[in-house]
């Protein structure tokens, strides 16, 4: 075991002083064969099946912690799109399938299932339409169930009727959840080109090429790549900046790897992918911000920004390209503006606006995620700023999300705290004007040019 | 008969006074509750119903084995960190304690800055030890403003630093 004192000292430093983690091991289950004409019958089968698969999910993940002293933070699931799940049933109310999704979660002991999920990209079955309709409830009534829904890509376009209704929904939800600051939003997201084996909540659940269980493993480590940057210093050349960044990434890549080939061996299941995606916490330290502004931005929102965090998310997901042949899910980096401290600052400190956050969507792993809107934002203009999110996507063949949370009652620049992980919002100025008739005139934007490759 | 699930909706569809059920079959918790309150017996292909082991379908025998790891030449290693505030006897009690879950010390590093030290360890383990009481053991070692210890698998540095 030729192991050099200062290799062995940067790993344990990882861990003891850079918050480096296993973020989540997320079980995927298939719930294809949970379908059922009776509604009951149904989630019943869902409940247990989730249990059935997941009972050792917590015990393998607290034994890999045991074994190799690696922190391995979340232990979550993610189900098959429960629309395709409830097509068989018929019902008009899904809110069932929700509260066995919770049930089976709290008897697992994990704190979030993802899954409530529908694909409305092109256009609505039946059940789609149920769940849409379920969600502000389900969400509203469970602690642990996180929806999500595909709106556009890149092969279909954007349906505009569905963001409509998706904006509907994000508003009803919070809504529900006003006593709490309209938390319900911060499981709810829509995607362009979702992937379907995300790891990371709210966006988690089981597409329908995957098999019947897989292990997907998300790995972070903002303050290690942080940590790397302090040590370069700020004279190196960007090119050794993204040799830093690089080099990390495939570090942190390869725990991801033990950790889930081990925890798919002692689970009995298949290893999927690792998601080596940089995801913030409101630790301090744990901030992309705080890498953007090593790279060299005074503040994050400032000009450079957008190609600072290009830098940062290319050389992450080179690092991790070479460190597993299993990448898979977002990898990139996070930039969820109320669990990043830094991000929280760059808004408090009027550097970071909704639109230089847009911006940084283009080439960030997601989109808008955890961004704070007016209470009474209008329908029209939360529409507005979901399909300019998913038209970034569309356009640009890659995965975005909006994750936006209307606080009830707050106006721009208004301060809310969710507690925990959620962290500190200050609400954005989505602007004064509105999009009104275009989010009138519903119907499709149909597949853009890049799409036709065949 | 041959179902992934049973329901409370079959329990009560079926009836009778037992209901033979496929190996693999998982019977809901509200399918229980329904046959236990009807006194029906639920069997399975060698006596009372248990739960299955999870079947974790078609790929997932043929999934890990195969994937390459990094070369070791040793068993199971360790390696174990010691920071802290030096004083005569802290490697004694670290080896002290190392020799008694019968780990060899294959490689061994120390250097003192001040009033504190930093020690490496790198150890193997005996065939046939597990290594969490190993390290649990080690890690009770010290205590606040005496010294730290922190152990790891090998296999940790070996995925970080080899390829």
């Amino acid at each position: 075991m030729p192991f050099t004192d200062q290799e062995i000292l940067e790993t344990v430093r990882m861990f003891e002083l850079e918050t480096f983690d296993i973020r989540t091991t997320t079980l995927g289950i298939s719930l294809m064969d949970c379908a059922d004409p009776d509604l009951e019958s149904s989630a019943e089968k869902v409940y247990a099946k989730i249990v059935h698969h997941g009972r050792r999910l917590v015990e393998v993940g607290k034994s890999i912690e045991a074994d190799f002293g690696v922190p391995i933070i979340n232990k979550r699931v993610a189900t098959t799109p429960i629309a395709l799940v409830a097509a068989a049933c018929g019902s008009k109310d899904l809110v069932p399938f929700a509260r066995a999704m919770d049930a089976a979660a709290a008897e697992i002991g994990i704190d979030y299932i993802g899954g409530f999920t529908a694909y409305v990209h092109k256009g609505f079955t039946r059940a789609d339409e149920a769940l849409f309709l379920s969600i502000p409830e389900a969400l509203a009534e469970t602690k642990r169930v996180c929806a999500s829904v595909s709106l556009a890509t890149t092969k279909a376009g954007i349906n505009m009727d569905a963001v409509a209704k998706f904006a509907d929904v994000v508003l009803k939800t919070a809504a529900l959840t006003a006593s709490e600051g309209g938390l319900g939003c911060a499981k709810l997201v829509c995607f362009s080109n979702p992937v379907e084996d995300n790891p990371f909540i709210a966006g988690a659940h089981l597409g329908i090429g995957e098999g019947e269980t897989v292990l997907n493993v998300g790995v972070s480590g903002p303050g290690v790549v942080r940590s790397a940057l302090e040590r370069l210093g700020p004279d190196a050349s960007l090119l050794a900046v993204a040799e830093t960044i690089k080099r990390t990434a495939f570090k942190i890549t390869r725990m991801g790897e033990l950790v889930g080939r081990e925890a798919a061996r002692r689970l009995g299941t298949v290893f999927g992918i690792v998601d080596v995606s940089l995801a913030p916490t409101p630790a301090v330290g744990d901030s992309v911000a705080d890498i953007l502004e090593l790279i060299g931005v005074e503040r994050t929102g400032a000009p450079g920004t957008t190609a600072a965090l290009a830098l940062l998310t290319d050389a992450v997901k080179k690092g991790g390209a070479m460190a597993s042949s299993s990448v898979g899910g977002l990898s990139g980096a996070f930039i969820p503006v109320s669990e990043d401290q830094g991000m929280i600052d760059a808004v408090a400190c009027g550097a970071l606006s909704l639109a230089k956050l847009e911006a940084m969507t283009t080439v960030c792993s997601v989109g808008l995620d955890m961004v704070a809107v007016p209470g009474d934002i209008t329908a029209s203009k939360l529409s507005g700023i979901i399909a300019d999110e998913m038209a970034i996507g569309m356009v640009n063949q890659k995965t975005t999300a909006v994750r936006a949370i209307p606080v009830p009652g707050k106006g721009p620049g208004e301060k809310h705290d969710w507690g925990g992980l959620l962290g500190t919002a200050i609400v954005q100025d989505p602007g004064a004007f509105d999009c009104e008739v275009m989010w009138r005139r519903g119907g499709r934007i149909p597949a853009p040019l890049q799409s036709y490759r065949n | 008969m041959t179902k992934r699930f049973l329901t409370a909706e079959d329990v009560r569809r079926l009836g009778g006074p037992e209901i033979q059920l496929e190996s693999g079959t998982v019977v809901t918790p509200q399918a229980a509750e329904v046959a236990a309150a009807a006194g029906i017996r639920l069997v399975g292909a060698t006596g009372p119903y248990v739960p299955p082991i999870p079947d974790r379908g078609p790929d997932a025998s043929r999934a890990n084995d195969v994937l390459p790891e990094p070369i070791s030449t040793d068993g199971i290693g360790l390696i174990v960190t010691v920071v802290g505030r030096n004083r005569p006897g802290v490697l004694a009690e670290v080896t002290a304690t190392l020799a008694a879950a019968e780990c060899d010390v294959i490689d061994i590093s120390q250097r003192t800055v001040g009033a504190h030290f930093h020690m490496v360890l790198t150890c193997a383990v005996a065939p046939g030890r597990e290594f969490a009481p190993i390290k649990d053991t080690l890690q009770c070692l010290g205590g606040e403003g005496d010294y730290v210890v922190r152990v790891m698998h090998e296999k940790v540095f070996r995925f970080m630093h080899r390829v």
